[in-house]
This record gives C-alpha cells, sequence and structure tokens, in this order.
C-alpha cells in the first residue's frame, strides 16, 4: 500500500514557474520545504501528498520506474526517452505551456527539398554519390529514427548533440538536424527550414501518470482529489456560463444549442430560466442566437472552479491503470 | 522406464559440428567489438546495439551479428582476396522491444570464390543440411535473385536515378506503380516553374541557374549538397515531368518480371520468355540462375521443392545476387530458421582495395526446436 502520492514537477526555471502556477489556479498551493534549496515540498491542505524537485529528464525516469505517481514533464522527453512510452506511463492532460515542436530542419538551400520524400530522395542520391550517409544531428535520437523509418528515410546517420544543434549544419558536422523549435527564429538564422511534413511532434508540457507505480490505497484518492480540482478549473477556463429567460424554452431548443454551439445545460427552472455552460470561443455566437429565439438578455459570467460528480482525468488514469494491469 | 542410450548433443553443438566437418574452419570474433564498424549498416540495427564504452571513451558494443566481424577477420587475415571458408556459432545481441534480445547464432561465410554459382548452391544446401542436424525439419525454401531484378533495370536502360528509385521503393514493398506515381506527385506539385524552365537545359546551364537562384535569395549555401547537386536534382525531376521517364511498355516488363514465381526451372523458363519477347539482354544473370540451379541439383537437393520468386531480392543495400530463406512449416508465424544470400560490395566497404565475391547464411538456432502443437504427433 502506498499511503503517499508522489507528485514530480520541475526543479528550476520557467517550467518551474509554469508548473506552480499551474496548480496554484487549480487550487493547489505547491508549499516548498525550509528554503528554495530543499528538493521536497507539499501541497498545502493535502496531506498525503508529497512533491518532488527534480529535473524534468529524472521526472520521466522516475515515472517509468514507478518511483513517483505522477508528474509533470514534456512530451518530446517522454517519447524520446521511453521506447514503449505508453506501456509505463499515461498522459493524463495537455497543460497548455512549454509548447515546442520537435523537426525535421534542412538548409535553406536545399531549395529542391520541402517534403520527407523529397529528403528520402536526396538521402539515397547523397550516398550513391558519396559512399557516406546523410548526416543528422540530434538529441532526439529515438524520435528520429522513428519517424524516419516511418517515413522510409534510410540513408543516413545519426550525430549525437547535446547543444546548439541548429549550428551543427553551419559547422560542417552534419547535413541537416532534428530539433526542438518554438517560433522557428533560431533555425531562420542559421539558414535552415523545417520540412513541410517535418514535424515529428507537437511537444508541450502534460500532467503524466506512472502505470507502474503503487496505487493502492490512499494515493489513489489523492490523485482523485487532485485531479478533481485540476479539472474543475480547466472546465471553468475553457468555458463560461450563460444565463437568460426564454418564455417556453422546447427541449428541440436545448438539443439545438447542444449541437451548434456545443452549450450544455446546467439548470433550467419552471419559470424559463436557463443556465447553459459553452466553450469560451463560442459564447458570443450562442448569446446572438438565444437573442433571435426571443431572449431580453443573455448574462455571461467566468467561472472558478466546476467540480463535476464525472472527472474525466481520473477516468483516464483508472482505465489506463485497468489496461496496464491486463497486461 | 527409459535409459539415456546415447548422449543428446544440444542444438548449437550439432549444427557447429556439422559446420566445421563440412570444411568451414571455426571462427569466433570477440563478443565485444567497436560499435562503429555497425554504423554504416544503418540507423535501424544501430538502434538495436547494445552499447557501452571504455574509459578512454572508446565506444563498444555487443556482437549483434557476425559477418562483419568475420569479414573482417579474414580481411586482417592475410588471405584477404584468397578463397577462405568460416562457421561460426554463438550468442548476438539486438535489442527486440518485449522479446529476448540474446540469440544464438550459427553460420557460414565464403570469400573469395571465383565460381560464384557453385559457391551459392554450396552454401544454400550446406546452411539446409546443417538445420536438419538438429532434428528432421519440414522447411519451405524461398529462393531469388537480387541480381536478376537489377540486371533487369540495366537491361530496360533506364537512367541511373530510376534504376535507384525503383530498386529502394521495391525494398520498401512498393509496386512499380507506386514508386512511378509518387515520383510524379513530387516533381509535380510545387516546382513547376524551374522544372519548365530546366526541361532540355544542359547541365552547366542548369547550375548557374540555381547558384544565381540562391543568390538572389540571399540564402547562404550550408550543409553538405552544392548548388551543383541540388541544379542535378531539378534536371533529374524536369526530365520525369516531361516523361523521359519510365515508359509504359516498361514498367509492364517490370510487372511481369515481379509476377514469376513458383517451380524454379518453370521460373527460369518464364523468364527466358520474358527476356526473348521483350528483347532483353538478360543472358548472363540467367545463365547463373540456371548454373546455380545446376549445382543445387548436383548436391543431391530436389531443386523442384525450392520456390523461386522473382520480387524477392531481400534488402538490396546489402545482398547483390543469390537470396535465400527457409521457414518451419510447422511454425508459419516464426521469422525463418535460415536465411542468407551474396554479398559481393560488403568487404570493399570493409576496407578491401577491391570488391571480393562473398555469401553467407545464418542459422537461428532458437528457432529450430520442435513446434509446441507438433510435440504429441512424434514419438
Amino acid at each position: 500500500m502506498s499511503d503517499t502520492l508522489v507528485l514530480a514537477v520541475p526543479s528550476k526555471g520557467r517550467l518551474q514557474e509554469n508548473a506552480a502556477a499551474f496548480f496554484a489556479r487549480a487550487g493547489l498551493d505547491i508549499v516548498q520545504g525550509r528554503g528554495a534549496r530543499d528538493y521536497r515540498g507539499q501541497l498545502a491542505g493535502l496531506k498525503d501528498v508529497e512533491i518532488a524537485f527534480l529535473s524534468a529528464a529524472d521526472i520521466v525516469a522516475q515515472l517509468a520506474s514507478g518511483n513517483v505517481h505522477m508528474g509533470v514533464t514534456g512530451e518530446d522527453l517522454v517519447r524520446e526517452t521511453l521506447a514503449d512510452a505508453d506501456e509505463k506511463v499515461a498522459l493524463l492532460t495537455p497543460l497548455g505551456f512549454g509548447g515546442a515542436n520537435v523537426v525535421v530542419a534542412a538548409p535553406r538551400a536545399w531549395i529542391d527539398v520541402r517534403t520527407m520524400a523529397d529528403l528520402e530522395d536526396v538521402a539515397a542520391s547523397f550516398r550513391a554519390r558519396r559512399g557516406e550517409r546523410m548526416r543528422v544531428a540530434t538529441k532526439y535520437i529515438n524520435l528520429t529514427r522513428r519517424f524516419f523509418a516511418k517515413m522510409h528515410v534510410s540513408d543516413y546517420r545519426i550525430v549525437e548533440s547535446s547543444g546548439a544543434t541548429e549550428g551543427a549544419p553551419a559547422a560542417g558536422q552534419a547535413e541537416l538536424i532534428v530539433d526542438i523549435t518554438t517560433t522557428g527564429a533560431t533555425l531562420a538564422a542559421n539558414a535552415l527550414k523545417i520540412l513541410d511534413d517535418g514535424v515529428i511532434l507537437r511537444s508541450q508540457a502534460n500532467l503524466v501518470a506512472s502505470l507502474g507505480a503503487d496505487w493502492s490505497g490512499p494515493a489513489r484518492e489523492s490523485a482523485r482529489a487532485i485531479l478533481s480540482r485540476i479539472a474543475a478549473e480547466e472546465e471553468a477556463r475553457t468555458t463560461r456560463e450563460v444565463t437568460t429567460a426564454l418564455a417556453n424554452p422546447a427541449p428541440a431548443l436545448i438539443a439545438a444549442a447542444e449541437a451548434q454551439f456545443s452549450a450544455r445545460l446546467r439548470y433550467r427552472a419552471a419559470d424559463g430560466r436557463l443556465t447553459l455552460n459553452c466553450p469560451q470561443d463560442k459564447v458570443a455566437p450562442l448569446a446572438d442566437w438565444l437573442i433571435a429565439q426571443g431572449a431580453d438578455h443573455v448574462s455571461v459570467a467566468a467561472l472558478d472552479y466546476v467540480f463535476s460528480a464525472a472527472n474525466p482525468l481520473y477516468e483516464k488514469l483508472v482505465s489506463r491503470l485497468a489496461g496496464a494491469k491486463m497486461k | 522406464m527409459s535409459r539415456a542410450v546415447t548422449p543428446v548433443q544440444n542444438p548449437a553443438d550439432a549444427v557447429a559440428t556439422h559446420l566445421v566437418r563440412a570444411g568451414y574452419a571455426r571462427c569466433e570474433p570477440p563478443i565485444l567489438q567497436p560499435a562503429s564498424i555497425f554504423f554504416d549498416s544503418g540507423e535501424d540495427l544501430r538502434g538495436q546495439l547494445y552499447l557501452t564504452s571504455d574509459l578512454s571513451g572508446a565506444e563498444y558494443c555487443l556482437r549483434p551479428e557476425y559477418t562483419i566481424p568475420v569479414s573482417r577477420h579474414y580481411l586482417a587475415s592475410g588471405a584477404a582476396g584468397q578463397s577462405a571458408t568460416y562457421s561460426y556459432c554463438g550468442p548476438v545481441f539486438r535489442y527486440a522491444a518485449g522479446q529476448s534480445s540474446e540469440f544464438t547464432q550459427a553460420g557460414v561465410e565464403s570469400f573469395g570464390r571465383q565460381d560464384s554459382e557453385a559457391a551459392d548452391a554450396e552454401i544454400l544446401t550446406l546452411a539446409l543440411d546443417a538445420a536438419s542436424a538438429v532434428r528432421t525439419l519440414d522447411l519451405s525454401v524461398r529462393i531469388g535473385d537480387a541480381g536478376l531484378f537489377s540486371g533487369l533495370l540495366a537491361a530496360l536502360d533506364l537512367a541511373p536515378e530510376w534504376r535507384r528509385r525503383i530498386a529502394r521503393g521495391h525494398s520498401q514493398g512498393k509496386s512499380v506503380a507506386a514508386i512511378l506515381n509518387a515520383s510524379r506527385i513530387g516533381a509535380g506539385r510545387d516546382h513547376s516553374g524551374v522544372l519548365g524552365m530546366l526541361e532540355g537545359a544542359d547541365k552547366q546551364g542548369a547550375r548557374a541557374f540555381v547558384e544565381d537562384l540562391l543568390s538572389i535569395a540571399g540564402i547562404a549555401s550550408v550543409g553538405g549538397r552544392t548548388p551543383a547537386e541540388i541544379a542535378d536534382r531539378f534536371l533529374e525531376q524536369a526530365a520525369l515531368r516531361s516523361g523521359v521517364g519510365v515508359s509504359a511498355e516498361k514498367v509492364a516488363i517490370i510487372e511481369r518480371f515481379l509476377r514469376i514465381e513458383g517451380d524454379p526451372d518453370s521460373a527460369s523458363a518464364q523468364l527466358r520468355q520474358l527476356a526473348g519477347e521483350a528483347n532483353l539482354d538478360l543472358a548472363a544473370p540467367l545463365e547463373a540462375l540456371d548454373t546455380r540451379l545446376g549445382f543445387i541439383a548436383a548436391l543431391g537437393f530436389d531443386v523442384a521443392a525450392l520456390r523461386f520468386e522473382a520480387s524477392f531480392t531481400r534488402n538490396l543495400d546489402y545482398y547483390t545476387g543469390f537470396v535465400f530463406e527457409a521457414h518451419d512449416r510447422t511454425r508459419p508465424d516464426q521469422k525463418p530458421v535460415v536465411a542468407g544470400g551474396r554479398y559481393d560490395q560488403l568487404l570493399q566497404t570493409l576496407g578491401a582495395a577491391r570488391a571480393i565475391p562473398a555469401v553467407g547464411a545464418a542459422i537461428w538456432i532458437d528457432r529450430l526446436g520442435e513446434s509446441p502443437s507438433a510435440g504429441g504427433q512424434r514419438a
């Protein structure tokens, strides 16, 4: 039995700040130990939860080995480090920060190369002409191998690069690169371009659960509490509460609001007052439409939390744990 | 009550003994090998290596296969270029998700023999006999010839880049039609203006044109390929666009060739018929095919029991001629128990001054066991 749930969060940098802000939004304040140098902490108000401050790469390793229950880390690291990622961990939800793409980039001077199919062709003739394989500089060795194999590119050779990968082609260390990029500005500055179908992974920070951790006992209950708050905050952040009054809101009208605006009925009074939840970007069209249906006023409010009996994040965790156990 | 009458030899020893008795001297390269010698075999194999490094930073791996280490042993032996044969039997290590990563592999390599077809036949029959030394096997044996396929592409007088494209696409399991269509789509999608300009242009003009394009756009030329190489590829695609590619007639011939399969003698007759009707000079590879079948028969094997498939070429990057593999009929889902072929280019890439003929076979000892379901049928 596991009495304490261990939640791993990044120990430094912007990822740490973003993770702390994310948990705080969900009403989960991370309390660091005696000082900023303490590598253990707690979640205020949840006594059976321990926070472990680790490097992003260590978080993946600890999730894979089951030493921590949940953690915040980038999908790129999960997919690169774990060959069988979906057997070992469950990506519960993307967190909206730490976004970056892992891409294949070639010199801009290769004006004849726009797609991976072009690259396959060029790589083969490169090898036929020179008797050497084209070199690809990257730290994403496994992602590169899997993606290139999927795209039938075989005439290449990986050159491991742990930093400043984008400079490798100009330095003559490689012909092209696989690297992470947010804006593409660094690639452009190094006279590189992303191939049209060369995005290997659109990565961002995820809340990741270990499938191999000890989930018996109170750890599971702690996970449910945490995930329910996160889901409540996520639901509140992405939706708006829409209140109005209609003389005679027929069931067909509500069904139409659901179909056209993904609105969900929350409350309906006998006197015609209605409360709906609706995705943020559909609020204005929904309001227009309700007025056209005869409403005088439509008021829209942002919410702090929407707690529900059904908790999609926790359900995802439970079903993935059940799936992992069956194997 | 039963008594052990004869000590039962384990399968690895039985195979190894058989190979040595056939005159193939045992060669056991160290399990720990310099990792770099396998890097040119492609990232697929490299991804399966068990790597380690020593204090000096030199990178090593556990032997993932025998052919490269045995070939290097031969090249270093002083006999390089002369005829020499080797056998081996021991563990190889490759990462395989969810499976054991240590296998026992036995095999033979034959280097430097000029009578290639006789050597091919000897390697095939020896490998099949050695596997059967463990127990009676019900094997289905598939044979093919990468030399015939490349001979066909050469006889069709296709441009080298077309030969390369078709050979590569074929290795990836694509049909000829799919390979040709993919190239056309690729060429027509974006650069039709440039390609139109370059249609019929000479190499020098095209190179100057590409260099100008790059300088007008202010693109620094970095990384590996020269403007000349880029220009050459544009020219290739322009030629493709204007239909100087592969005629429908030639496509039909390639497709007909790839469909030929069955009993080797009748397949050979069909190939000769195709060559005659299409007026292709395939005399040399067809002669080699028949000579090889003759040697196989002379070694006491029923040629009609083999199955020839023109489309069976294995890895065209590596195998240059005869290829074969044998499956246990009682275990149809299992990978081959014996596989091999001719690889006349490898030794040169490993440092030999010139090409040295080479043919070999591997036997997967762990796959020689009886099918669990077949156990009850035998006494």
